[in-house]
């Protein structure tokens, strides 16, 4: 369960192979044991740059796409798991845990505890998630309220003393390396014998709970006869609770209206101590009825210091906040765009922003554009070749908005207009980004009452919910459009980009299906 | 060197880092090691800086003090550092006792004979039970900290020596009990109980469990450190982890059966730390679940139920660490812990976690991993191979299915479910309800090519175009409703990008015929039905070369043909020229013989026409095998240089005889003395096969007429040989050694030469008899012989010495046809012809015991001294 070595390096353009590593740790007692363990299979861990050179072979970020590679991009080289073989020094360092967020590649090596030759299935190799949830760890405590690069290298200076403190002999203690932070500077309270690993000291304060839930709605709707619009509500429950005492029990409800959405794919965090089934069992793959469990979700837990996260749900609410259709034809150098957006009746009519962005993909600088909006105001990035519709606060009574326009674009010069291998043609999509404070599209809301706290003291209790648009597409109905397998069940003669549009009379007549995964 | 400043020692350990080979080779490294060391005890550097030396110590051990006797001194003087300390809160404490640790165990150096391990072991375990120690091991608020690190330390040690600890069980169980810090005492103790219970088992003896457990926070006996047991579990360290079913055969455990009292101690233990496992952070509560799960394994009456109250806790959590845990138990556990609706919860699970969109990426691909590998409590088909549970229907995999949209791993990870779901859908595949499976299949590779189509697309999306295609061939290979569709789609992926050709050659190169034949088929139809002289002719060429074969001559002489005119460069000449290679194996005639000496007329590039000639040489002169074999892979490629045959060496190999060890053994065999002439009678014998040899002789000093080859067609080991019969030219009756050289064919078809020992020809190898003298007057015959010597030959006489058989013996034996007149036992008259034109006369007479004289009169001076050796020989010949 032990990591051998562990690396961050940094995307950088301007250094060679644009990247640098930022950090490296090896651990030489770990490496010991992998020695004997692994045998005639073992391969050492490299230096820094070998590993680096390696890496970025791997994982397609060196700038040498040009040729066919047999040992990268043959049909048999199938990589299904973050988890990678690096080709160094003739033999193959194996298992890699590696992968690549915002801008950052995070890696390390577990120890695997026999022999590597044929490689064991990961399933049955306890460093592998020890190794991913160190590398969450980090990435989790280099993007906390990071905001710049100054920011972020004072946390990469801080690493090597947290990772001192949190994972000292390669065996991962605590992937919370905030918690490592705090507890080097807490060393001076005493601790009493009942003292959890996960929480450093104790609250000193007035007692208050914080809960706020925000939810995040996806959507692909296509306008299309054959193949059926999906949404989907993602929600998060986050808590901060500041109490006094070693360990004061907390139960919190979250609770739903009567016409309320229920939750399920409930993952809650592991301070949560006991569950009931009926949570636990509630699951999106099942098909809804009426019986589905509805709450009031109850979660009796001990908080950490920190903020957490309570827990995680989706919900299959009946209608998008939001339905539209974006229909686009191509004539020339121009295009004929038509956007029709109405909001539902049930949703709270108040954002906080609401715009939609209309990307053109593939094609020159808009040079031109003739348009009319039915409300809103439009806004024209030329050299982005994108429009903005930028909707406002509120929707009109009607709840119904139109654009309808002509967009002219000049020369294609590609180093300025990004290169999209979905958007060819006439497949283009719109995306709406919206935000509504104060709303939930389940309805689930957590109340003062819904609150019990087993501690000296009343606390005061604040709750906040939201909504936010996240991968809201409304695909061009004009032309094929990806879907998924959700959206085909419906039909059974489409194909996956789907040649046929018919344009509908009512918008309510579309094939509509929430759930499912979408961009 | 002396006291160095801070900028120093970063830029010194800049530099390190940097490489630490390079630097270790530079003129800094010998002294790096003992400079931190000394370095660490000035006044002048901060705690943050020599923190940073020890860090360094703590990831490069084996650079800084490479043997062991440097790494007992370095954890020596970091034990002195340590105890030197001032009784002050200091950053210094914790990295000290880690470094200690570190250097002992990386220097090899932890052992029971070695100094700083006993200092070292004690003083961890003093930390670790709380006790005082005095004050050089700071103030109370540091006490805690480092009871944490001392237990981290002293589980580092029992990972690396198991069975460390065995003796100071009950000691841990204790201070858990008591006040100590609850994560590192649990993990410890945890790993402690693991590795004696997995040495007990695998040493097949027992040593008081129960004592060990019980034993009160002293250990008694002093000393609680078994180095025996260490000893037992150091042969081979036991893995901590697996406790998967694939791995515990090779571990050969036995189980272990403790007594009741001993199991319950054991419970207690076990329930103590599962009881206050939600102490731990999920890391370790992950951990400790995969130790307490390897630990009861073995051993039998224990019931895994401890485990249960936990497991609906870790089962709502979105930790990858925990849910891997659960999934440790599952496979350790089974049915013991695992209901059948236990095992569809968890696969449920398992099943969200693989799709949450509030989970990262990576984790979905763990997950999913998890998935397809799950430990069912009734598996089916073969372990060891990816396979969807059982448990697991199109119904739960709906959400799991790969859309374009996917990365591209998530993308071949879900592809494989989808194609694992298509192949235990085949049966109910006419149903025609919903969207099938197979047909979503189909649209998504439609998806995928039509990416991989798009012009100056990056190569990752063609890649995993190929990819997707691979893995569908993988697990459906035997279906024919997706193999179809899915050549034609290839093909026309082809059609739209040529450039592609390297992915199809690679594809058609791994997959097997189900796919292969067919799209071979298809690939080549799309080639040659088109004009070949647009800028995509190199990787059409490339396609022919891989696909051309026996079939569809015409057409694809055609194209060549067509194409010859528009391949100007030597690079389009050479993969022309490629593609007539395949042909020629494929056993093309007619077509190629013409389009050869075209291309051989028409090129103006030198090498091009010299190759396409010497392919037209070798398809007109070469049997079909030989060529195969010729233009085949090389078997055995001796470097050879010349330009023409550089691109394949096994084909110069083939058209070159090789020089090979023989495998030919040659022997002469007896005299046969008849005939117009001398005939050597050889016997052959070979190791291997060999066709078509061919034995060459050259004879030393010329005196023989030179000699013709023997040939045989066949030789096998084993299989009885005529022998073969070389008749023999003398210029001179003189013996000789013949040279021998063989030319033969091995059966992979190369050509050998070997040289073979020098084969002697004797003096009596050219005896021959003269014409029947007349019948009666054979003594007249003789004397006629013997008078007619005189005068201008030789006369001699000499002692023939005989052996035990005596005089008859002597002659039946060598000389016998060549006797004239015989009076056995006594008297001998011989005449021998020797070729040319010699001849040699003797008379035995009045043979003695030990010898007879010989009268010898020959008309060749020469010969004398020759008939002399013989006749002095023939007793020890007998």
């Amino acid at each position: 369960m032990a990591q051998r070595a562990v690396w961050l390096i940094s995307r950088e353009p301007g250094t060679p192979f644009c990247s640098t590593v930022r950090f490296s740790r090896r651990y030489p007692t770990v490496e010991k044991r992998a020695k004997v363990f692994n045998g005639a299979s073992y391969v050492p861990i490299p230096e820094d740059g070998p590993f680096l050179k390696a890496l970025l072979f791997e994982l397609r970020l060196l700038d040498d796409d040009e040729d066919f590679i047999e040992s990268r991009d043959s049909c048999s080289h199938i990589n299904k798991t973050s988890v990678y073989g690096l080709l160094i020094g003739g033999g193959e360092l194996w298992p890699v845990v590696a992968f690549l967020k915002n801008n950052m590649i995070y890696a390390c090596v577990p120890l695997v505890e026999q022999t590597l030759s044929p490689h064991p299935p990961l399933i049955s190799i306890s460093g592998i998630s020890q190794g991913f949830e160190l590398l969450f760890g980090v990435q989790d405590f280099l993007s906390l309220s990071q905001k710049n690069d100054t920011e972020l290298n004072t946390k990469l200076n801080q690493l090597p003393d947290l990772l001192l403190q949190a994972c000292p002999f390669g065996t991962l203690l605590d992937a919370n390396l905030q918690n490592s932070l705090d507890s080097i500077n807490f060393a001076s309270v005493t601790h009493s014998q009942k003292q959890p690993a996960w929480k450093v000291g104790t609250y000193k304060g007035k007692p208050q709970v914080s809960i706020s839930i925000t939810e995040k709605v996806k959507s692909m709707q296509y306008d299309k006869q054959d193949i059926a619009d999906t949404w989907q509500v993602v929600g998060t429950v986050t808590c901060k609770c500041d109490l006094e005492g070693i360990m004061p029990n907390v139960t919190i409800s979250l609770s739903l209206p009567t016409n309320g959405s229920p939750l399920q794919d409930i993952l809650v965090h592991p301070c949560v101590t006991s569950l009931d089934s009926a949570i636990l069992t509630s699951s999106s793959i099942d098909a809804m009825d009426d019986s589905a469990f509805s709450g009031p979700y109850k979660f009796p837990l001990t908080p950490p210091l920190e903020s957490f996260n309570l827990c995680y749900y989706t919900s299959q609410v009946p209608v998008p906040p939001i339905l539209g259709f974006y229909q686009m034809k191509e004539e020339e150098i121009q295009v004929k765009i038509t956007v029709n957006l109405k909001l539902h009746e049930s949703v709270k009519n108040n954002f906080e922003f609401c715009e939609a962005h209309i990307p053109f993909y593939n094609r020159g600088p808009i040079t031109h554009v003739e348009y009319k909006v039915s409300f809103g105001q439009l806004e024209v990035f030329r050299e982005k070749s994108s429009l903005v519709w930028i909707i406002g606060q509120k929707f009109p009574k009607s709840m119904e908005i139109n654009l309808s326009g002509t967009v002219t674009f000049g020369a294609k010069s590609h180093e300025k207009q990004s290169f999209d291998e979905i958007c060819i043609g006439g497949t283009a999509y719109l995306k709406l980004h919206f935000r509504i404070l104060d709303y939930t599209l389940t309805g689930c809301y957590a109340d003062q009452h819904s609150v019990q706290v087993f501690a000296s003291g009343k606390p005061k209790i604040s709750t906040h919910r939201k909504l936010i648009s996240s991968d809201y597409y409304i695909w061009n109905s004009k032309a094929p459009a990806p879907v998924t397998y959700g959206s085909l069940l419906l039909s059974e003669s489409l194909c996956l980009l789907s040649e046929s549009g018919k344009v509908r009379n009512k918008i309510t007549s579309r094939p509509m299906r929430p759930s499912g995964n979408s961009r | 060197m002396g006291p160095l400043s801070r900028e120093t020692w970063a830029q010194r350990l800049a530099a390190f880092r940097a490489s630490p080979s390079a630097f270790m080779a530079g003129p800094e490294g010998e002294d790096l090691g003992r400079d931190l060391l000394s370095e660490l005890r000035s006044d002048k550097l901060s705690e943050q800086t020599k923190v940073s030396l020890l860090a360094l110590s703590l990831e490069y051990p084996a650079q800084l003090w490479p043997d062991a006797t440097a790494a007992e001194a370095a954890a020596t003087s970091l034990l002195d550092t340590l105890v030197l300390l001032p009784p002050r809160p200091s950053a210094l404490r914790r990295p000290l006792l880690l470094a200690a640790t570190t250097a002992l165990v990386a220097g090899d150096a932890l052992g029971p004979t070695s100094e700083a391990s006993r200092r070292l072991l004690p003083l961890l375990l003093g930390l670790a039970s709380g006790r005082d120690l005095g004050r050089g091991f700071g103030p109370a608020s540091e006490q805690r900290p480092l009871q944490a690190t001392a237990c981290e330390c002293l589980r580092e040690l029992e990972s690396c020596k198991p069975g460390l600890l065995g003796g100071c069980l009950g000691l841990l169980r204790g201070l858990l009990g008591q006040e100590g810090p609850v994560q590192p005492l649990s993990l410890l103790l945890a790993l402690a109980l693991r590795n004696t219970l997995v040495i007990q088992a695998r040493a097949r003896a027992r040593a008081g469990l129960q004592g060990l457990l019980m034993a009160g926070d002293t250990p008694s006996g002093g000393d609680p450190w078994n180095w025996a047991l260490a000893e037992e579990g150091d042969a081979r360290l036991q893995p901590q982890a697996p406790s998967w079913p694939a791995a515990e055969e090779e571990c050969g455990l036995a189980v272990l059966e403790p007594t009741p009292e001993e199991a319950r101690e054991l419970r207690a233990a076990v329930a103590q730390l599962l009881d206050t496992s939600y102490l731990l952070t999920p890391v370790a509560q992950a951990q400790l679940l995969w130790l307490l799960g390897w630990a009861l394994r073995g051993l039998r009456g224990q019931t895994p139920v401890l485990f249960k109250p936990q497991l609906v806790r870790l089962l709502g959590t979105a930790q990858l660490t925990l849910l891997h845990a659960v999934l440790a138990l599952k496979a350790a556990f089974g049915e013991a812990l695992f209901t059948a609706q236990d095992e569809a919860l968890l696969l449920r699970r398992l099943t969200v976690a693989a799709q949450h969109p509030a989970l990262p990426l990576p984790a979905h691909l763990f997950h999913l991993h998890c998935l397809l590998s799950f430990p069912e409590n009734w598996p089916l088909g073969p372990t060891g191979e990816e396979a969807a549970p059982l448990l697991l229907g199109p119904r739960l995999c709906r959400g799991l299915l790969p859309s374009l949209l996917h990365d591209p791993m998530a993308l071949l990870a879900r592809l494989h479910l989808l194609c694992l779901l298509c192949a235990e859908d085949e049966e109910k595949e006419e149903k025609g309800q919903d969207w099938s499976p197979r047909h979503y299949l189909e649209e998504l590779l439609a998806g995928l090519r039509q990416r991989a189509a798009l012009d100056g697309g990056p190569r990752a999306s063609a890649t995993l175009c190929f990819q997707a295609s691979y893995l569908v061939v993988q697990c459906l290979a035997t279906q024919p409703t997706v193999l179809t569709p899915l050549t034609h789609g290839l093909a026309r992926l082809y059609r739209a990008r040529p450039v592609l050709a390297p992915h199809f050659v690679d594809l058609l190169d791994r997959v097997g015929p189900e796919l292969g034949e067919p799209l071979r088929v298809a690939l080549r139809q799309e080639v040659v039905s088109r004009p070949g002289r647009d800028e995509a002719l190199r990787w059409h060429l490339q396609i022919l070369a891989e696909v051309a074969d026996g079939n569809a001559q015409s057409a694809t002489l055609g194209f060549l043909g067509a194409a010859a005119a528009h391949c100007t460069d030597w690079g389009l000449q050479q993969a022309l020229l490629r593609v007539c290679r395949a042909l020629l194996r494929a056993g093309v005639g007619g077509g190629l013989a013409d389009l050869l000496q075209a291309l051989a007329r028409q090129w103006e590039d030198p090498d091009g026409r010299d190759h396409a000639r010497l392919y037209y040489i070798l398809l007109a002169h070469l049997a079909g095998p030989k060529l195969g074999v010729a233009l085949g892979p090389s078997p055995a490629a001796p470097a050879l240089a010349s330009s023409l045959v550089a691109e394949n060496q096994g084909f110069a190999a083939v058209l070159m005889v090789q020089e090979a060890p023989a495998p030919i053994r040659l022997s002469v065999g007896p005299h046969r003395a008849a005939g117009p002439g001398p005939v050597l009678q050889l016997h052959v014998e070979v190791l291997e096969p060999a066709y078509s040899l061919e034995l060459r002789f050259r004879v030393e000093g010329q005196v023989y007429a030179p000699l013709g080859a023997v040939h045989v067609p066949c030789l096998c080991p084993g299989r009885p040989c005529r022998p073969l019969l070389l008749p023999l030219q003398p210029r001179r009756p003189a013996p000789t050694r013949l040279d021998v050289r063989a030319l033969y064919t091995t059966p992979t078809g190369l050509t050998c030469h070997a040289h073979l020992p020098p084969l002697p020809v004797n003096f009596a190898d050219l005896f021959l008899p003269f014409p029947q003298a007349p019948e009666g007057d054979k003594l007249g015959f003789f004397e006629e012989l013997w008078d007619s010597c005189l005068p201008k030959g030789a006369e001699s006489r000499l002692w023939c010495p005989l052996g035990p058989q005596g005089l008859e013996a002597l002659v039946s034996r060598h000389l016998e046809p060549f006797v004239v007149v015989a009076q056995p036992p006594t008297s001998y008259h011989i005449a021998i012809r020797l070729p040319p034109d010699s001849r040699l006369l003797l008379r035995l007479e009045a043979a003695q015991e030990d010898g007879v004289p010989v009268a010898l009169r020959t008309d060749d001076w020469a010969v004398l001294p020759l008939a002399g050796d013989y006749l002095r020989g023939l007793s020890a010949a007998v």
